[in-house]
């Protein structure tokens, strides 16, 4: 009876028992009955049922365990939770504590690609948490063994847990006996065994046992080897997917430029201004209100335009320099004689004495009416004003013959009106110049608002500007022109096909690089077939960048170039504003004048973007001039009349230098002719051709001498324009030609074409009159460095340690990962296995 | 059979040390016993389940044993846990020796370093901020959340050597479905009253002295403590952990990079070491707070003070509530229940 009344009580009380009596429950089951046979008391029927669900329901999976979970949290608040709730809630904790690190980290890192990878990361971590499992121990064992090892079930209450998780408690009878069977029969057990289903239950148990143990074995190692590879393997394709969003949303802050503006909000700005505009209206402007007035206004301004506009507002503001006399510049006069004599010992009665009083100095300047106007020379005033100090002086020393201070207080007197500082304003003038004559009047103010209306809206477009520049141009990764420079230099590493060991090799120093790079040259270029794919790929690669500048050629007409109209309708709008409104300064930093002037704003909006896009070209375009010309040392063609008429010695030489100073080459390399030693008396005897063999020039003569023999040849212009030539002049081989598209093949000549003048122009070199084909070249340096680009073989270098540095990661970590898979694969074979029990022999019978 | 940690009565010292010749065990396997909750008890549970986790139970579990239980799983993942911290450091580190010096830096002290130090701070602030519940629970309501025990598992027998029982340590609120009540009462031994530690919380949280059935009042509190507190520790725990991701990823850590040494032989470089850990951790804990000077975004220059913040949120609001007990028993007493002025129906 006892125990009949504990489960009594138990069905009765238990909060569960809601749940049992649900729909669910077994209809025939009647706990009176159950309860009154007291021969049979045994375990309610279970109410739980395996989980079988699909990728198809991960999504309504994923919504009602949101549901639980937030159900899980209401109840643990409240102190109502069961354990299976709290186990939820800490799973629930640890990916909050998973996102706040992956979001604190996001707001730290610079670059869209860094800052998404953050939540990348933790999600391939949870995801690998998931996955490593799923598919090298749930999948395998499936496979091999028939048995779901992490099959789910859910309990009476609707609780999701894992049928394996405590071997002491296994709710078999959520199998039926045709299931087990089945699985029996895939397990190869016999059919004709006593206890079947029990034989079928231990060995489907101890798959899964060594199956979770083999898991907590591996997990360790498994989980974050899956995420950094499976991060790996996303990067690609996101920095694809962020490239194109970049381009896109760069793309659209031109086409809704308009829209784009709208969005700011000056209210502040312009409530700021009429505050200091209202409180000073009709008041005489003082340097503090210009500086008011110009730190709003110039808010967001470069340097260069704040600085004009001060200039227009000192010219606006504080007139034509007059001042006015006011109550206060007559104390400020009195401050300013009582300082000078602060180093005499007098006393307060004395100095009274000797400073005028401020009634006297206001009749002495009335009498020869210097008090009520305008002024910009205050000379009178100040004769005026040592007159009455020298009487007062005179007066106090003829009382005080005897006064210690006499010769020192003639010689203060004296200084009053003398400035320390040449041309600088004295203590005394300084202090007669405080308040201008020029009032803060309506008209004044109407310009004020005007301009600060128009100064707003060409602070937001000259924001979009800059932020489209910035997102296409900027020298930062990721941005447009910076992914365009990766996936152009990509696709021509590639298409070199280095092998790991010139890798290794290259990626130790830049001289390394370069021979390793030299050596791959010379040999794709002795081979006409390997040769033309080369230069198809650098082409692809120069076709993707030029592709992807369009938006920034500055050379375009602003009709087809959406950022250069907007550039100059937007400066050039702005300036005629400034005209109208007299900020002539301004106006002159912000457009300069047509033509001449290459330091405005504007000028810079230009330069910014066509300088970034000319340096990565150019670099490119190097390295296309560079495969041409050993293509066609590599088969001597165009190149036997450029040599004609030098001794073999000196070809070699030249050769030499042409070839280095492509792969290699500076802007001071440029800038000194090529340095090199050479031969000064070379064997004037052998003229003839270079050999080439396999890419790769045999010398006969260059690198034969010892060093003491050799020395540098100076002013050899003849031997300069040579290699110039060589490298740049005529045109590219037909076999380079051929394989490039128009478009870039009149970029490229137009390139080498620069490239002659420029390099070869004289008009800054350190060693005067050298001239190439008789021309001067006017040019700067930054238009030299911008010709230049990147040499090769740095490019090469840089390349080559990130290649290695991944490849070296890949080869350890991918290994290990491999490893781990095959064992975790392979120890399935070893699971399972059992001693089959005798078979039942009277069913055989 | 694997040895037992000290009880709480201190009778069965036998822990850690070779079984005398001839002693059997079997008279202190016979029961689960409390065990104190001091900190070498802890710790020593805490390095037997270490070394069970990577040696004992993983055999058993790979051999398939019928005496395999959820326990030897949960303790299991400490493997997972620490060869995955180790594999995280190793990820970002092992190859960067191999990197030319300036990728080698740019590799380890920006990135490696600071990654494999987050793993180890993640940890320690995920087990040390919850003694920031634990405590101040324990203080105000006198229920020890943590209050380990020793429970003796009587084994199915696979072979004719094997012992017949195993060790565990468990804690007596380890599970609020099923916690071990029975453990809190009294022993005859211990000569107290059979209620005497029900008693010390019902009188910590104002039920009163002398009461009847203390065990009954201070039940339905003590679980409600023990869900609240969970549910504290489980938020607020990772919390803390992120926080010390977040400090581990400071600037200031790569001046102790540079001097980093474990080489306690070299006693000057060691102390070195340790000195420049101390200023770098102060350094690092001010610049989370203060935020990057060359940051932006406001986000971008508060986002430590956030992270702390919410950290420092989850746990007050976790105490708060833990400390907010509703499952008090009724104040009602039996007289005012009983009125004989009111009418009543006895169904």
């Amino acid at each position: 009876m006892k125990t009949t009344n504990l489960i009594q009580s138990y069905v009765s009380s238990h909060p569960a028992s809601q749940q049992y009596h649900s729909d669910k429950a077994v209809r025939e089951f009647d706990v009176h009955k159950e309860l009154s046979n007291r021969t049979f008391i045994k375990p309610l029927p279970s109410n739980g049922k395996l989980v079988r669900k699909s990728l198809l329901d991960l999504p309504s999976e994923f919504r009602k365990d949101v549901h639980y979970d937030w159900k899980a949290f209401k109840h643990a608040v409240k102190g109502d939770a069961n354990d299976h709730e709290l186990g939820r809630l800490n799973d629930v904790g640890m990916k909050l504590g998973g996102l706040a690190i992956a979001a604190y980290l996001f707001t730290r890192k610079q670059t869209p690609m860094t800052k998404v990878f953050e939540f990348i990361g933790l999600g391939t971590f949870f995801a690998a948490m998931d996955f490593w499992p799923k598919l090298f121990i749930q999948l395998p064992a499936k496979l091999i063994h028939g048995v779901n090892v992490r099959q789910e079930y859910e309990d009476s209450f609707g609780r999701k847990k894992m049928f394996y998780q405590d071997h002491q408690f296994i709710p078999w009878d959520l199998y039926s006996d045709d299931e087990i069977n089945k699985i029996g029969d895939r397990l190869n057990v016999p059919k004709d065994i006593p206890n079947r289903r029990e034989f079928i239950q231990e060995k489907m148990r101890k798959i899964a046992l060594q199956n979770n143990t083999l898991w907590m074995l591996t997990a360790g190692v498994a989980t974050p080897l899956m995420s950094a590879l499976m991060c790996n393997a996303l990067e690609k394709p996101m920095a694809a997917y962020l490239d194109q969003r970049t381009t896109k949303k760069a793309n659209d802050l031109m086409t809704n430029f308009t829209q784009e503006i709208s969005k700011f909000d000056f209210t502040e700005n312009i409530k700021a201004l009429d505050e200091i505009l209202t409180a000073n209206s009709g008041k005489a402007v003082t340097p503090e209100i210009v500086d008011a007035i110009h730190h709003n206004l110039s808010q967001g301004l470069d340097y260069m335009l704040s600085e004009g506009l001060r200039r227009d507002l000192d010219r606006m503001l504080l007139g034509d320099g007059k001042f006015r006399l006011t109550d206060s510049n007559i104390e400020g006069i009195q401050g300013a004689l009582k300082s000078t004599f602060e180093t005499v010992a007098l006393s307060e009665d004395e100095l009274a004495r000797i400073i005028p009083n401020a009634d006297s100095i206001k009749q002495a300047l009335s009498a020869k009416s210097l008090l009520g106007g305008a002024y910009d020379d205050f000379s009178e005033h100040t004769k005026i004003i040592q007159d009455l100090l020298d009487n007062n002086v005179r007066e106090f020393l003829r009382a005080n013959p005897n006064h210690p201070a006499a010769r020192k207080l003639n010689f203060l007197a004296k200084q009053l009106v003398h400035s320390a500082e040449h041309g600088a304003d004295s203590p005394l003038v300084q202090s007669l110049k405080t308040t201008s004559a020029n009032i803060l009047d309506e008209n004044i103010i109407k310009v004020l608002r005007t301009l600060a209306n128009e100064n707003n809206s060409f602070k937001a477009k000259t924001f979009i500007l800059d932020k489209f520049a910035y997102m296409k141009a900027g020298q930062a990764p990721e941005t447009s022109l910076a992914n365009g420079w990766n996936e152009a230099e990509s696709i021509i590493f590639k298409a070199m096909n280095f092998t790991p060991e010139e890798i290794k090799k290259a990626r130790l120093d830049g001289e390394i690089a370069s021979e390793v790079l030299r050596s791959k040259l010379e040999s794709i270029t002795a081979d006409k077939t390997a040769y033309s794919k080369f230069v198809s790929e650098i082409e692809r690669a120069l076709s993707s960048i030029q592709g992807r500048v369009k938006s920034l050629d500055m050379t375009q007409d602003a009709n087809t170039n959406l950022y250069k109209s907007r550039v100059i309708s937007t400066y050039d709008g702005y300036g005629e504003v400034l005209r109208q409104l007299g900020f002539e300064s301004f106006r002159e930093n912000l457009v300069g004048f047509p033509g001449i002037a290459k330091t405005s704003s504007k000028e810079i909006a230009f330069d910014f973007v066509a300088d970034r896009v000319k340096g990565v070209k150019s670099s490119f375009y190097r390295f296309l001039n560079l495969a041409d010309m050993y293509y066609r040392i590599s088969h001597s063609e165009d190149v036997t009349q450029l040599l004609k008429g030098y001794p073999r010695e000196v070809k070699e030489e030249l050769v030499e230098l042409a070839k280095i100073t492509l792969l290699e080459g500076h802007n001071s390399d440029f800038a000194v002719k090529f340095w090199q030693r050479r031969n000064p008396s070379p064997n004037m005897d052998d003229y003839s051709d270079i050999v080439v063999q396999g890419g790769k020039v045999i010398n006969k003569y260059f690198g034969k001498h010892k060093e003491g023999e050799i020395v540098e040849l100076a002013n050899d212009n003849g031997f300069y324009q040579s290699v110039m030539k060589l490298m740049f002049g005529g045109e590219p081989h037909i076999d380079t030609r051929t394989r490039i598209q128009d478009s870039i093949l009149s970029e490229f000549q137009n390139y080498r074409r620069q490239a002659l003048e420029v390099f070869g122009g004289d008009k800054y070199f350190v060693k005067p009159s050298f001239l190439v084909d008789g021309k001067q070249v006017s040019t700067s340096s930054w238009s030299k460095f911008l010709l230049m680009g990147s040499s090769p073989n740095e490019m090469f270098f840089k390349r080559a340690n990130q290649s290695f540095n991944s490849g070296k990661w890949f080869s350890l970590f991918g290994k290990l990962g491999a490893a781990l898979a095959g064992v975790t694969l392979l120890a399935q074979f070893f699971f399972g296995r059992m001693k089959n029990p005798q078979k039942d022999q009277e069913v055989k019978a | 059979m694997i040895s037992p940690i000290t009880s709480i009565s201190g009778k069965n010292n036998l822990a850690f040390r070779a079984k005398p010749e001839g002693e059997s065990n079997e008279q202190i396997n016979k029961e689960d016993e409390l065990l104190d909750c001091g900190i070498v008890t802890k710790s020593k549970i805490a390095m037997d389940k270490f070394t069970k986790a990577f040696t004992i139970y993983p055999a058993k579990g790979l051999a398939g044993s019928k005496n395999s239980n959820f326990y030897e799983f949960l303790t299991m993942g400490t493997v997972p846990y620490i060869v995955g911290s180790v594999m995280l450091m190793s990820i970002f580190n092992s190859v960067n020796p191999s990197f030319l010096p300036f990728d080698k830096v740019a590799a380890s002290r920006k990135l490696g370093n600071k990654m494999a130090l987050g793993v180890l701070f993640y940890a320690l602030f995920k087990e040390v901020s919850k003694l920031f519940i634990t405590y101040p629970v324990k203080w105000k309501t006198g229920i020890d959340t943590e209050l380990p025990y020793r429970k003796v598992n009587y084994l199915l027998k696979e072979n004719e050597s094997d012992d017949s029982t195993s060790i565990e340590y468990h804690k007596v609120g380890e599970s609020v479905d099923f916690t071990r009540w029975d453990l809190l009462y009294a022993k005859p031994e211990d000569n107290k009253p059979l209620n005497y530690r029900y008693d010390k919380i019902a009188k910590k949280n104002g039920f009163g002295e002398n009461l009847n059935d203390s065990d009954q009042e201070v039940k339905p509190i003590y679980k409600e403590v023990l869900i609240k507190s969970k549910l504290a520790k489980s938020i607020s725990s990772f919390m803390w952990a992120a926080t010390g991701v977040a400090l581990a990823f400071q600037k200031p850590w790569e001046n102790y990079f540079n001097v980093a040494t474990l080489k306690f032989w070299k006693g000057r470089e060691f102390a070195h070491s340790l000195k420049v850990f101390g200023q770098s951790f102060v350094d690092s804990a001010k610049s989370l707070y203060k935020g990057d000077p060359d940051a932006v975004t406001k986000i971008g220059k508060h986002s430590g003070k956030l992270v702390i913040g919410a950290a420092a949120l989850t746990t007050v609001l976790g105490l708060l509530n833990t400390f907010h007990i509703t499952k008090k028993p009724s104040n009602v007493t039996g007289q005012e229940m009983l009125n004989p002025n009111k009418e009543s129906v006895v169904g």
